[in-house]
């Protein structure tokens, strides 16, 4: 199963030990927590286990490797992509990737395909196979890995890269997300009303001569924020760029509530403020786990309304909701409950990741029977979109 | 591999039906003296698997029940603080010098042992099995990890307690909380799934004999096909050997259409949640059961 060309016999050893010590290095790569130790513990298990068939040595390895369940499912991909010659990971990966790609429906699949195909570049040491299968890939999908990042589709970003530049639009809109003022005031440092009862006050230890002006202003508050993401199946390669979207404007703004809805709605704030991003990603992964199916945003929203909408809108709050509009369910409950939204929060603001897509009208039910209810229908398919419609979404909260 | 599958009938004789993969596992697990993390829904046979392994082992399994505000006291050891006090009681006319008199109060006579030290001062390999360690706290988690990394326990009074046998550790988890990285690094791994097909079927066939053959197959399928709906819980494998034993308890020999309404009446064995149960009309379970 391995697939070096045959060295000398006394070199063997040593090739087989590198190479089955690189597979720690190679999944580290991919976002494992291996360390050091592991090698050694690879070296032991394939003593103990033999490393002449191929299933056992795949077992035990995953065993010995593997961490959490998300490692659990990647890991059988990789333990491919790593032992097997290039000529059969090539076959994989070219099934892989035959999905149709511009069907909503295998978006996801073809995402993943893709997403593996950077996972398998990134690491060293990989085979030539999979490298040369990578050009055709990208050739398939009529890309150059140098296209500029701002209008890359999110599937396809550098994790890190992509990070970055989330965080510095997240900074950027948090700065320019312009505070309401509140008919309440409140002292200032500085400003254009006198607060004459509390300049009096400080006029006593002066003896009556106000030497030390107080003032006041209005109050002013950033709106809270509210995000509904739709993670379903026609979103899934959009929904991972939104809940790195969350997290960054969660770390920026102290106000932001994050629900993801599916067939059911849940509260995700606890997971993405997670310290680690890894277990934030996996703590999403769980709460999302098994809800494969249509999407209901009407019985999402009505959900909502219904067990946070009281606790969590008020005045002051804009409603985002992330969403294709593509709904099994009733376009008249997600009328309903949309109009039922609006008339409690200040503004709702629907970004649909697919409106700036050419030919693309939002003609589903879901979307004809939203849109009269919404403060503003955006595209937000990716960054460069997202920048560009913010001045419209901040123009909007005001 | 002939050790796997010397492993698996050892399983299989026990009424556990192993996949090859987990049956690697532990293998590799008995080898490399590590402990085995189990994931995976409820229902799935987590805590089997330690009961198997002690069972195919004519090992004792020595059970630690994990709970939120689980201490070293439930977990570990605890002195028997009556025997103490009635010992101090008896021995306040003892003319022996307290020092030695002290010594004897905190002697093993008077330790409770709680299920972590009675694992390492086992004489024989035992199985210790900590259920669901997700529901205790982090801090425990630490102490449990000093434990499975030397296998030795220091109690203040006594001293160090050494394993003389280090146990076959299984842990299991429902993933309520995130473990630590360090036990997970510690551990081997396996993440148990709802069974396919042919392993349910496998299951149902060792656990309830008399269902073997028609009934058994139905039933799976009828079981298989409730998984792939949505349901806020899934039935597990003790579900379904719940409901077959309920099947045949009412001497429902087959599952058609017709008979839904009896089928209705055992669901109760099947399905958990009050939500899901309003899902499971005559006519849902006609229609599943006559594909079935």
């Amino acid at each position: 199963m391995l697939t070096h060309a045959s060295p000398p016999a006394a070199e063997l050893g040593t090739v087989l030990r590198a190479r089955l010590t690189g597979f720690t290095g190679f999944l580290r790569a991919n976002g494992f927590g291996v360390g050091g130790a592991d090698a050694v513990g690879v070296l032991d298990t394939s003593q103990h286990m033999g490393i002449l068939d191929p299933q056992v040595l795949h077992w035990s390895l995953k065993a010995l490797l593997c961490g959490r369940g998300d490692d659990w499912r990647r890991f059988d991909r990789l333990f491919d992509a790593y032992f097997l010659p290039p000529n059969k990971s090539l076959f994989a990966q070219s099934n892989f990737g035959a999905a149709g790609t511009r069907d909503a429906a295998d978006a996801c699949d073809a995402a993943g395909a893709r997403r593996d195909a950077a996972e398998f570049e990134a690491a060293p040491g990989t085979d030539q196979g999979v490298a040369g299968e990578l050009d055709a890939d990208s050739a398939r999908h009529g890309a150059s890995r140098e296209e500029s990042l701002a209008s890359t589709d999110f599937g396809e970003l550098n994790q890190a890269q992509q990070a970055y530049e989330i965080e510095t639009l997240m900074r950027h809109f948090a700065k320019r997300l312009k505070r309401l003022r509140l008919r309440r005031e409140t002292a200032y440092h500085h400003g254009r009303r006198l607060d004459l009862q509390a300049t009096i006050r400080r006029s006593v230890s002066c003896g009556g001569t106000p030497i030390r002006l107080a003032w006041k202003e209005y109050r002013r508050v950033r709106p809270r924020l509210v995000l509904l993401v739709d993670v379903s199946r026609s979103m899934r390669l959009y929904s991972f760029f939104y809940m790195r979207l969350a997290r960054a404007l969660c770390a920026e703004l102290a106000d932001v509530r994050c629900f993801i809805f599916h067939t059911r709605l849940t509260d995700v704030g606890a997971a993405l403020s997670d310290p680690d991003p890894w277990r934030a990603q996996e703590r999403l992964h769980l709460l999302a786990i098994g809800w494969a199916g249509g999407t209901r945003i009407g019985e999402c929203l009505r959900d909502f309304n219904r067990d946070h909408g009281a606790r969590l809108i008020h005045s002051r709050t804009a409603v985002i909701v992330v969403s294709d509009g593509y709904d099994t369910g009733e376009p008249t409950l997600l009328a309903q409950s949309l109009a039922a939204l609006r008339r409690r929060a200040r503004r709702v603001v629907w970004l649909n990741p697919l409106l700036n897509q050419r030919g693309y009208t939002p003609e589903s039910r879901g979307m004809q029977a939203a849109m009269p209810h919404v403060d503003l229908l955006a595209p937000g398919a990716d960054l460069a979109s997202i920048e560009r419609v913010l001045p419209r979404i901040l123009e909007t909260l005001r | 591999m002939p050790e796997i599958i010397a492993l698996q009938r050892q399983f299989e004789a026990v009424g556990y039906v192993a996949e090859p993969a987990l049956a690697a596992a532990l293998l590799l697990m008995l080898k490399l003296d590590r402990p085995l993390l189990v994931e995976g829904d409820a229902g799935v046979g987590k805590t089997e698997i330690a009961k198997a392994l002690a069972a195919a082992r004519g090992a004792r399994l020595i059970r630690l029940q994990c709970y939120e505000g689980l201490d070293v006291h439930a977990a570990m050891y605890e002195w028997n603080y009556q025997r103490q006090l009635l010992a101090i009681k008896l021995l306040e006319n003892d003319e022996r010098p307290t020092a030695v008199k002290e010594q004897d109060i905190f002697s093993e006579r008077y330790l409770l042992k709680r299920p972590l030290l009675e694992a390492i001062s086992c004489a024989e390999q035992p199985v210790l099995l900590i259920d669901e360690v997700d529901r205790a706290d982090e801090a425990f988690e630490a102490y449990l990890l000093e434990l499975l990394s030397d296998f030795q326990m220091s109690i203040p009074e006594l001293g160090t307690v050494r394993a003389v046998t280090k146990p076959l550790v299984v842990i299991t988890s429902n993933g309520t909380r995130e473990l630590s990285d360090a036990l997970r690094r510690r551990c081997l791994y396996q993440y148990i799934d709802y069974p396919t097909f042919a392993k349910e079927l496998a299951i149902v066939e060792i656990r309830a004999p008399q269902a073997a053959g028609h009934l058994a197959r139905q039933v799976v399928d009828f079981v298989q096909s409730v998984r792939r709906l949505e349901l806020q819980k899934k039935p597990g494998i003790a579900e379904t050997l719940d409901w077959t034993a309920a099947l045949l308890r009412l001497g429902i020999a087959t599952i058609n259409d017709d008979g839904a309404e009896r089928i209705l009446d055992t669901l109760s064995a099947l399905i958990k949640t009050r939500g899901d149960r309003a899902g499971f009309t005559r006519e849902v379970v006609a229609r599943i059961a006559a594909t079935c």
